[in-house]
């Protein structure tokens, strides 16, 4: 094992401590001695400066400004980051590679669908969409309607009607990635996420898919440019002459090299993913306000500008875990050598 | 290579054209008291006159008759009964607000604001004459500085992690942050009082027109900078994470073996291929400056589009939300067709597949 | 690419160079921060509250308020009205003052006054709002032989009505209706047709079409006022130049009444949105008004020396009012002895404390202690006890149950759980404080609260609609009328009765107080209304706003006030700088 390997991995094993250490204290948040509650609010103690407390007030870390204490909220703050932000994060990339690896790989002209397919897929996509709002016409006939069209969908979709398999159509994966990914970044982000949260309650759920549909698209658009890139190389040219499906050469032999440049905005995204969720929550469209998270506690400092504390302390935790996941997803380019 | 940019800006209208009606039916979703509540119950509270609830609909026609509100949103409607799961469809016709709008606009016309009578499209231009400057200028300078920090970062590894480090710990801090951070170190009488607070002062007669230009940039600068540094952590670290790559490859090996300075082989051989997913990034860009900043906008007193679609969405000005819907999603799709371009000329393996 | 950036780089290095110049000295403008574009300067529209402040410049109406003093004065009218009573009707006798003159020279006169009603009631006009709130004008009687004095029918009776009938902009006959076609239309004919037959009139829609072309919106001076000043520039967004015109009919008028003194030459309002921007802008010098500034800015400015040194500060309690108010509807919430019990929760002194810095007024009800003879002093102030809030949930018939939630079985056998949602303005840190507090008392006492930020527009369809268990907003009022019918009454449950209290019992006491014009029944009317409010609690008022305000030490009489926007514009005058703190 060479010395950077070994520097690189000792690296990783700080990472994974910050990260461990962070999940120990999330997981551990109601059972340790802190002294106040993180939506607990003192109003005789409010924007304290950390370290000045006296043994009476005991908020350690200090105090927003609407008097919550600093030490729970970050405590608190960690477990939220843990179970919003970097599985909504997690969950965004997923969409990403997905879509835009799909959108870059076959391009406008690959994907041919037959016309039975087409139908399939498109006769689905329509019952799913009225039984889920229940906009059938009446009522009584939703269940018979839903079977006819799902038999009529599997029907037209196997190969028992020879028109329908023999006649193909291209499918403008690209195409319809590219305007998904316009049509979300186009919308002003509040009209969009009233629009969300007047179909869904809110909940840890919504507040995922709202993170997640918002933000897939920087990394399809990442990925979809590499993978347009790695399919004209040579290797692939290669690799198709050797019969493999395409779903397998994408899988296997294009992302693995396509995935540098998600991986290297992986880290940022979670504080992009902090903000948005802070944006939410004060829309009243995230987490509950009892609920504290890092993001909160930074927006708090809006109120007092002053108060440096609001923003160094739970900085400094953002900072440590995006470094950390920095070095875990970092690719492994040092030990090639 | 004419004949497909003009197929692909052809293709761009049905999707623009799906964009902005996904976006009118999502809008109008909406609740839009807030439209109602400051015509109508601004003047209303206690200690005024009392409206009964049948005085106050009549009111609420009146004023989506005016603003033409009080027509069916689309060609046909489905309305859901409370009680049961039973769904009422219904066919409106020609004369709903969606064909009525799409038939101003193909005339070219993009109504009045809601809010300040003034038409879509000269507040869109008078708004963009703010945005772009500013928003240009940044773009521009982002570019540079990443650009020049990642050649930097090449030739002295040693600071690498140190800048990283630090591009990391701007990027942790929330835009506002930022922003406020300028504004309270470089305008503040009580520190360093370098930079005017905000908005751009009002062009004095006298004034010459160096001066003028002066006092603009002037007042742009602090804006410029905010927005520069919180652009330059995701560009500088994906910049810097390609051209890593780049020189570990065979060819760029190959090239300094044969001889070539290190700086030849980074701007000569690796630059041009670790540009590539930078593209997608940049030419966000593009689209980004049309759309405007809310945040920086607000904290240095700008008109920008940002602040104009705050208010707008906050306050249901629909045809200036579509207007600008329009506008930004055109100019989106536009920034899609010169990432591909780029890609393009960057990588000429790629023709085959545009 | 490098290159460009490189270019511009150095050129904000050199602009940096070229632009750095010293403070500016005071030129007599005065200069006021506005946190948005007042939008439309449209007479009739009005759409918030810089709108109005910017009209009152342009503008004038028969009476006006003296703030500092609480009263009501004539303005454009001569004198005080006249007022008569015939049958059901009110008669309601103005005269113009004598020498008041349009920017034309041509004086005011009552077919202005009969122009400006018509335009209020002429269908496709920005008039909704307006409309509504001058609804009870029926008519106007002109006097045969001054062409200055008019008399304006009034539908009903009622005290308010004086103070209503002088409170709108009097707009020009000459600028939209040069040859007075909307004479011979009456008021009564454009208040009882329906609008499909004004549509068909064509000599309105020629004056709709007509007004609509001037775009007032922007251009007020295509309908110029009798006010003192003119618009001389606006930038959307940026800011706006009010300008004293240099020949204005008032300062011609001996003995001249102070009343109508404006005193700032230029006036500027700069739309400055983020709080800490506009405090920077004020030390530095290029901002003189701060109006409406946040009890922590305030405060800290108020602590640094060197801001000390150039600005004065300045608190006026006000009439704006923050309450909690229950649906009354929702069943957890219906029974008053549950709402009473969880008014004991609010800490009102630990939240003035807290969130005014010690300075508001508390108050027992919705009428402020200044307002002297009508404030029932002899009820207790709330108190923060949670242990009486047991006790009156436990006579509410709330059991608390092992697991430290509170439940009842309702008459039909339904087991309710107390536990609700408090809905409140998004991005306002006072509700938040003020739902954190309630949600901390609460929980002690084994109540989960949900406190939930909502949009505002989503906010107030669902307070319209009753769908929400308790919100938390500012109510605002004035010293002038006490009329709570809009907020308690049954008879606006869906328009701005968001409680949905009401009782045959309140809505008769509303109505008698609205009707009063003897102050001492009036008195026991009112006292009567806040002993009812604090025993049916369905909205608990937690205190009187304090408005502050920051100004430069340059300029002087201010006349702060509790009625936004908080100060006096015209009556500010410039004064060579001296500390008065």
């Amino acid at each position: 094992m060479s010395f950077s390997s070994y520097f690189s991995n000792r690296r990783k094993l700080v990472a994974l401590g910050w990260l461990a250490f962070l999940l120990l204290v999330a997981a551990l948040a109601d059972w340790l001695p802190l002294p106040y509650a993180p939506g607990d609010s003192d109003l005789t103690h409010l924007s304290e400066p950390p370290f000045t407390a006296l043994a009476a007030s005991r908020h350690w870390l200090g105090t927003d400004p609407l008097g919550r204490d600093l030490l729970a909220g970050l405590v608190f703050g960690a477990r939220t980051t843990l179970i919003i932000s970097i599985p909504a994060a997690l969950l965004a990339v997923g969409v990403g590679i997905l879509l835009g690896s799909a959108a870059g790989f076959w391009g406008n002209t690959s994907l041919r669908v037959s016309l039975g397919h087409c139908f399939g897929v498109g006769g689905l996509l329509l019952t799913g969409f009225l039984s889920i709002f229940r906009l059938w016409p009446a009522p009584e006939l939703a269940w018979p309607l839903t079977a006819t069209s799902f038999a009529l969908v599997s029907l037209l979709a196997t190969r028992h009607v020879e028109l329908l398999q023999r006649v193909t159509l291209t499918f403008p994966v690209d195409q319809l990635v590219m305007s998904a990914i316009a049509l979300l970044e186009s919308i002003p982000r509040l009209i969009l996420v009233l629009v969300i949260a007047s179909v869904q309650e809110s909940s840890v759920f919504t507040l995922l898919l709202v993170l997640s549909l918002t933000y897939w698209t920087g990394p399809a658009r990442l990925i979809r440019a590499e993978v347009m890139r790695i399919r004209a190389l040579p290797y692939i040219e290669a690799v198709r002459a050797t019969g493999l499906t395409n779903m397998s050469i994408l899988i296997y032999h294009v992302l693995p090299n396509a995935s540098r440049s998600v991986r290297t905005a992986f880290p940022l995204s979670i504080a992009a993913l902090i903000g948005l969720e802070t944006t939410l929550s004060f829309l009243g469209i995230g987490l509950p306000t009892e609920i504290a998270s890092w993001g909160r506690l930074m927006a708090t400092a809006r109120l007092d500008s002053a108060a440096w504390w609001l923003i160094v302390e739970p900085g400094l935790l953002l900072l440590g875990t995006m470094l950390a996941l920095r070095q875990l997803a970092r690719p492994d380019e040092h030990t090639g050598k | 290579m004419l004949r497909l940019l003009l197929t692909r800006l052809l293709r761009l209208l049905p999707v623009t054209w799906g964009i902005v009606s996904v976006f009118f039916l999502l809008s109008r979703a909406l609740p839009d008291d807030q439209l109602l509540a400051r015509a109508i119950e601004s003047q209303l509270d206690t200690g005024s006159r009392a409206i009964t609830a049948p005085q106050r609909q009549a009111l609420e026609l009146q004023l989506r008759r005016r603003l033409g509100l009080d027509k069916p949103v689309f060609y046909f409607s489905i309305q859901r009964s409370a009680t049961g799961g039973q769904s009422h469809w219904r066919w409106h016709g020609l004369r709903n607000q969606y064909h009525l709008w799409w038939l101003d606009v193909v005339r070219g016309e993009l109504g009045r604001s809601y809010r300040d009578n003034k038409p879509v499209a000269s507040l869109l231009i008078e708004t963009l004459r703010f945005t772009l400057p500013f928003t240009a200028a940044a773009a521009f300078l982002a570019i540079g500085a990443a650009l020049w920090l990642s050649l930097w970062m090449t030739r002295h590894s040693r600071w690498r992690s140190y800048l990283l480090t630090i591009l990391y710990s701007l990027d942790a801090l929330p835009l506002f942050v930022v922003a406020l951070v300028l504004l309270y170190l470089l305008a503040n009488p009580d520190m360093l009082a370098l930079f005017p607070v905000y908005g751009f002062d009002n062009p004095e007669p006298t004034d010459t027109w160096l001066a003028n230009v002066g006092s603009y940039l002037h007042h742009l600068a602090l804006p410029v900078f905010s927005l520069v540094l919180i652009t330059l952590p995701g560009l500088v670290t994906q910049l810097d994470a390609s051209l890593q790559h780049e020189l570990q490859t065979a060819y760029a090996v190959t090239a300094r073996a044969k001889g070539l300075a290190f700086r030849q082989v980074v701007r000569h051989h690796t630059l041009r291929n670790a540009l590539l997913p930078v593209v997608a990034l940049v030419t966000d860009l593009l689209p980004a400056m049309v759309a405007g900043a809310v945040v920086v906008e607000v904290i240095f007193a700008l008109p920008g589009m940002g602040r104009l679609l705050a208010d707008a969405a906050a306050a249901r000005d629909y045809p200036v939300l579509q207007g600008s819907v329009l506008l930004i999603a055109s100019v989106r799709l536009l920034s899609h067709i010169v990432a591909d371009g780029l890609y393009w000329q960057l990588d000429p393996r790629l023709r085959s597949q545009l | 690419m490098l290159r460009i950036a490189k270019f511009i780089f150095i050129l904000f290095i050199i602009t940096e160079c070229i632009a750095c110049s010293g403070p500016k000295k005071h030129s007599g403008t005065i200069r006021i921060r506005w946190a948005q574009d007042p939008e439309t300067l449209d007479p009739l529209a009005m759409a918030n509250i810089y709108a109005d402040e910017g009209l009152n410049l342009l503008h004038t109406s028969l009476l006006a308020f003296d703030n500092p003093k609480g009263q009501l004065i004539p303005w454009l009218a001569s004198k005080t009205p006249v007022v008569r009573y015939k049958d059901s009707l009110t008669l309601i006798t103005y005269t113009l003052r004598d020498g008041a003159t349009w920017d034309n020279g041509q004086p005011v006169q009552a077919h202005d006054v009969a122009f400006t009603l018509k335009a209020m009631n002429c269908p496709g006009l920005p008039n909704e709002g307006i409309k509504v709130r001058l609804d009870f004008i029926r008519d106007i009687q002109f006097d045969p032989h001054d062409s200055r004095r008019f008399t304006l029918v009034c539908k009903g009776k009622s005290p308010d009505y004086i103070r209503e009938s002088g409170n709108f902009f009097i707009l020009p006959e000459y600028a939209l209706d040069k040859v007075g076609t909307l004479r011979p239309i009456s008021l009564t004919y454009l208040q009882h047709s329906d609008t499909v037959t004004l549509a068909r009139n064509p000599v309105l829609s020629a004056f709709v079409s007509r007004y609509q072309a001037a775009d007032l919106a922007h251009h007020p001076d295509r309908l110029p006022g009798c006010g003192p000043y003119q618009l001389e520039q606006w930038q959307s967004g940026q800011f706006l130049r009010f300008r004293r015109k240099s020949n204005w009919w008032a300062t011609q008028l001996r003995p001249f009444p102070i009343q109508l003194a404006a005193h700032p030459k230029a006036i500027e309002y700069r739309i400055i949105p983020n709080p800490g921007t506009s405090l920077l802008a004020l030390r530095e010098g290029t901002l003189d008004v701060y109006p409406l500034i946040p009890a922590k800015d305030f405060n800290s400015l108020r602590a640094s020396a060197s801001a000390r040194q150039k600005l004065n500060f300045y608190t006026h309690p006000s009439y704006e009012i923050v309450t909690l108010g229950f649906n009354t509807k929702q069943p957890l919430l219906e029974d008053r002895l549950t709402r009473q019990a969880l008014s004991h929760l609010l800490n009102i002194p630990g939240l003035i404390q807290a969130t005014e810095y010690g300075l508001a007024e508390r108050t027992v009800g919705l009428i402020s202690k200044r307002s002297r003879p009508y404030y029932n002093d002899s009820l207790p102030l709330l108190s923060y006890d949670p242990a009486q809030t047991v006790v009156l949930l436990q006579k509410a018939g709330w059991l608390r149950q092992a697991d430290g939630n509170w439940f009842r079985r309702t008459v039909n056998g339904a087991a309710q759980k107390l536990a609700f949602t408090i809905n409140y303005r998004a991005n306002d840190p006072l509700f938040e404080q003020i739902g954190l507090q309630f949600q901390n008392a609460a929980k002690a006492i084994g109540i989960a609260i949900n406190l939930k930020p909502t949009e505002s527009s989503l906010l107030s369809a669902r307070l319209r609609e009753g769908s929400y268990d308790v919100y938390i907003r500012t109510i605002a009022g004035n010293p002038f009328i006490f009329n709570f019918a809009p907020i308690l009454h049954t008879a606006s449950i869906g328009v701005l009765n968001y409680t949905r209290f009401g009782t045959a019992n309140s809505d008769k006491l509303i109505e008698a107080i609205s009707a009063e014009a003897d102050q001492k029944r009036k008195v026991l009317l009112l006292r009567k209304f806040q002993l009812l409010l604090q025993q049916e609690s369905p909205l608990v008022p937690l205190f009187f706003l304090p408005y502050r305000l920051v100004a430069s030490n340059q300029i002087a009489n201010l006349q702060p006030s509790g009625i936004k926007p908080g100060y006096e514009v015209k009556a500010i005058i410039t004064q060579p700088a001296h500390n008065s703190q």
